[in-house]
């Protein structure tokens, strides 16, 4: 038999709340450190204990991260998904099962290894049995992949640092498992894994995590937040790193934390830190974004700076709350009644979460507005690589705040919403300086910040706001590009696409198809999207959602001789992006216009 | 001409602000009279106070004093959060909010409930009419059982008592007053500044124009019945202010509102102790029984830690922070990556 190195997709199927989870980091963690490429993607329910949930690993030479289309080795521990699980899978998969579990395993067309995980685990740890039972099949999975003995150990200690005990137990486990497999069966499928041999540089980290170091590195002064599925670890990670990192030397905190009661009252915090001359944050998904519109109008109206992360899960409603979507992304631009617009940043990476959770500070005090994080559940609940988080490059852009009153005595014609420099954005005080103070707020105002119905005033006001926000295009994040010489088909995807986009361009490329790509890393749109879109001869707009809410941002802002060849491949199950699935759905769009 | 100076040597011009828009007669332009008096009097330089509202009448009253202050002017019922949120970027501002029933009791009283949970260093002022102005004359919820609105319906709900409820919640600096009290109102409204920790002032301060009802020979429903030449729909009555009324502790007044309406205040007793939340409590719910209005500092608790105490924060407000206070070393991002490396 042929062996099959370094590619393969394993799922493991568990109950919620059963420890698999720290289990399957550890393969994942092994399988990082033994420098293959790899990614683990947790499908886990909206609960706590007892539902099904999945941990799919993908080995891959090529570098794909996105979830393979087919499972190669299945680990069964879950009645409740036993049966479904089972079916499935293509014939000559593996399957190791507990077989303490009494369902039948009727697949005599795959490669079976059944495993008394439970009666193995009570040797070790009766009451423990049913968590230690998960670390038996890391043990059966690193004999049967060849995993290195010393790599797998050190994952184990990195998993329960300092735990001592806690590694005994799990290393027993383990190896437990190891020596079963070695004494019952012998190897009967292709898979194995050679070491690679770890990239010194390359660790793993989430994207929630990622944006919340790069809040702290950013300055970010308030987080006020409000618990919410899958965003609640950017501030779980920010609440972490804030005693270890932003101390004064009195060991007093310079950043303030609140948990809000409602994504109302988070939003209104961070609305009055930033009119307070603060660095605020909140992070929240959909329905947090839903809840806080009436404060994202006040923050556009009324130009005050606040950062606000989007982990986007799938909408619409509750919809799927441990389940991933590019869904969120319209409502995020035109957020708020009446006419608004704002600046939203799209990382695809986790080094991008950091980079652009210190950058949205300083956009959001440049523009003197609220400005969106975007990512969503894939990028920010897994764990993905990274080589390096780059420490900011630049001083801390704190915009245009006059501190005192020569520098207000510079500006003739001062009026907190004048545009005296003729770039859309005015000067501004902050409470407690005594420098030309007004009553801020969201009624219409003139250029004095005094309340105003004139419809002279207000019609400036609006061309303005729109005249700013238009200028962050050439400023924001820039999208990136990967272009063919030929020119042919341009695919436009944004965010945690990023994952998925090589795999996808490999399938299409085998058809003889030469594709370029571009990333959009923010919105409003960079002027080099439009060129990108002018360069090619078709343009499909790739993204996870149902009705492609990038594509209809293009054919609003595009200049409309271009839309023609703008063509949307929007798809969302709730599941990460498969390259299959959605070069498939490229396929068909492409042969459907062609016709 | 000799103006008169206070302890910082500010004219009491510095305190005051813009042309009310109110009805005239209104008795939430007494209320921000009496909040230019009060901060004139304790001498607290005008841009070191921030003024902060949500939506409503009372809510407009930010722009009529303190012109020299910073004011937020922020959206419906969500006042407290704002403030919780400038707060803790800057704590050595002193906060006054001012609210309406509509505001405190109904949209935004979870908001206030949880910046009184916090004890949010703040003076929050509630303008209490028991009416929408700004949408001319429906019920808030603390309209009284069994008022009726200008078009007659009588409110069926029960009433909530936002001095009880802030007593409730263990707030520490709770009192009620009248529009029209100006002497009691100085005196608690300079306390509530003083006050390190949320004070709530419920102020009842009657609309000159919605909160009466048809029956009233001096309703606007009767006005308008009975003029030819005011059949117009938005007519509002030129009154004078409530005269100026004070109660002795221990004592109760009737007062006519401009409806012809009575309400009765009685100023709390001198041996009422204010450290007593349950004595508080309980002048409260008599008050009620007796259909009338207990006025006076309810309860006071000046031992409990602020918002931005509770958080522990840097002893300079984290708006006055540099970026190396703000921006972690090179060093620390390295040790970090570092140790993910493992």
């Amino acid at each position: 038999m042929e062996t099959i190195t370094n590619n393969c997709t394993i799922n493991i199927a568990t109950a919620n709340g059963t420890g698999s989870q720290s289990a399957n980091l550890i393969i994942l963690q092994t399988l990082f450190d033994m420098g293959v490429n790899v990614s683990g993607k947790n499908f886990f329910p909206s609960n706590i204990s007892g539902l099904p949930t999945w941990y799919v690993i993908r080995v891959s030479e090529k570098g794909y991260q996105a979830p393979g289309d087919d499972v190669n080795i299945q680990i069964l521990m879950n009645k409740a998904t036993w049966m479904k699980d089972l079916e499935s899978l293509e014939p000559g998969s593996v399957i190791i099962y507990n077989s303490d579990v009494k369902l039948p395993v009727e697949r005599d067309d795959c490669i079976l290894y059944p495993i008394p995980m439970t009666k193995m685990a009570r040797t070790i740890h009766p009451k423990l049995a049913r968590m230690i039972s998960n670390v038996i099949y890391v043990g059966v999975l690193a004999e049967i992949l060849n995993l290195d003995q010393e790599v797998i150990e050190l994952a184990i200690s990195k998993q329960f640092k300092g735990k001592d005990s806690a590694i005994q137990l799990n290393l027993n486990a383990a190896n437990l498992g190891k020596e079963y497999f070695q004494e019952n069966f012998k190897k009967q499928d292709p898979y194995v894994i050679e070491n690679r041999g770890k990239d010194d540089d390359a660790f793993l980290i989430e994207g929630n995590e990622a944006i919340a170091l790069g809040a702290i590195y950013g300055g970010v002064s308030l987080l006020a937040w409000y618990p919410i599925t899958p965003s609640s670890s950017v501030a779980e990670s920010i609440i972490e790193w804030v005693p270890k990192l932003r101390l004064d030397k009195d060991g007093k905190s310079t950043c303030a934390i609140i948990q809000a009661e409602d994504e109302i009252a988070a939003a209104g915090m961070i609305i009055g830190g930033g009119w307070a001359g603060g660095r605020t944050m909140t992070a929240t998904s959909g329905p947090g974004i839903s809840l806080m519109s009436e404060f994202i109008g006040l923050s556009y109206f009324a130009e005050i700076p606040c950062v606000i992360w989007d982990v986007n899960r799938t909408g619409p409603s509750t919809g799927l709350p441990t389940r991933t979507q590019q869904g969120d992304l319209t409502l995020l631009y035109e957020a708020s009644h009446g006419d608004t617009q704002h600046i939203v940043i799209i990382p695809g990476t986790v080094e991008e979460c950091f980079e652009f959770g210190w950058r949205a500070f300083d956009y959001a005090e440049h523009f003197q507005t609220l400005v969106f994080g975007f990512s969503d559940l894939d990028l920010g609940m897994n764990k993905w690589k990274a080589t390096d988080l780059k420490y900011p490059t630049e001083k801390m852009n704190r915009g245009k705040v006059i501190h005192t009153q020569e520098q207000l005595e510079k500006i003739s014609n001062f009026g907190r919403y004048r545009d005296v420099d003729g770039d859309g954005i005015p000067y501004r005080t902050l409470p407690g300086s005594g420098l030309a103070p007004i009553l801020y707020r969201g009624t219409g105002h003139d250029e004095d910040g005094v309340y105003s119905e004139d419809p002279e005033v207000y019609r400036n006001m609006m061309m303005r706001l729109r005249k700013k926000i238009d200028s962050a295009r050439t400023i924001l994040p820039q999208p990136l590009f990967r272009e063919e010489v030929e020119q042919e088909v341009g695919i436009i995807y944004y965010g945690s696409m990023e994952t998925t986009i090589q795999e996808i361009d490999d399938i299409l490329e085998d058809t003889g198809m030469k594709v370029s790509q571009c990333r959009v890393r923010s919105l409003p749109l960079s002027p080099a999207v439009e060129k990108f879109v002018e360069n090619h001869e078709l343009i499909i707009v790739l993204e996870i959602n149902r009705d492609g809410q990038m594509y209809g941002i293009l054919r609003k802002e595009l200049p409309i001789e271009l839309v023609p060849k703008v063509h949307s491949v929007a798809y969302s199950d709730g599941l990460p992006p498969r390259g299959n699935v959605y070069a498939e759905k490229i396929l068909e769009k492409i042969k459907d216009v062609q016709k | 001409m000799n103006i008169k100076l206070n302890v910082i040597d500010l004219p009491k011009d510095d305190y005051k602000g813009g042309p009310s828009s109110l009805c005239p007669g209104c008795g939430h332009d007494q209320v921000s009279n009496v909040i230019i008096n009060a901060a004139w009097e304790n001498g607290i330089q005008p841009e070191k106070i921030a003024k902060m509202s949500g939506i409503g009448c009372s809510s407009k009253t930010p722009a009529y004093f303190l012109g020299k202050s910073h004011g937020f002017n922020t959206v419906h019922g969500r006042m407290p959060s704002v403030t919780t949120g400038a707060n803790l970027i800057n704590k050595d501002l002193t906060y006054i909010g001012v609210s309406g029933d509509g505001d405190s009791a109904s949209i935004g009283i979870g908001q206030f409930i949880h910046a009184i949970r916090r004890n949010l260093d703040m003076l929050y002022i509630i303008e209490n009419n028991g009416v929408y102005g700004l949408t001319k004359g429906q019920y808030s919820a603390t309209a009284e059982i069994g008022s009726r609105k200008k078009k007659g319906e009588a409110n069926m709900s029960q009433p909530i008592d936002l001095c009880a409820v802030a007593l409730n919640l263990g707030c520490t600096f709770v009192a009620r007053s009248f529009s029209g009290s100006k002497k009691q109102l100085t005196a608690l409204i300079k306390a509530g500044l003083s006050h390190k920790g949320m004070a709530v002032i419920d102020i009842i301060s009657p609309c000159v124009t919605f909160n009466n009802n048809d029956e009233s020979l001096r309703s606007y429903g009767y006005v308008k019945e009975n003029s030819n030449e005011l059949h117009v729909v938005d007519y509002i009555p030129q009154r004078a202010p409530i005269e100026e009324v004070e109660v002795p502790a221990g004592n109760y007044r009737d007062i006519t509102l401009h409806d012809g309406s009575i309400i009765r205040l009685e100023t709390i007793d001198d041996t009422h102790d204010p450290s007593d939340i349950v004595a508080a409590l309980s002048s409260l719910h008599k008050a009620e029984r007796e259909k009338s209005h207990v006025t006076g500092l309810l309860y006071f608790n000046p031992n409990v830690e602020t918002t931005s105490e509770q958080l522990n924060l840097s002893d300079t407000p984290l708006s006055a922070l540099n970026e190396e206070d703000m921006r972690p070393s090179e060093e620390s991002l390295i040790e970090i990556i570092k140790n993910k490396r493992g």
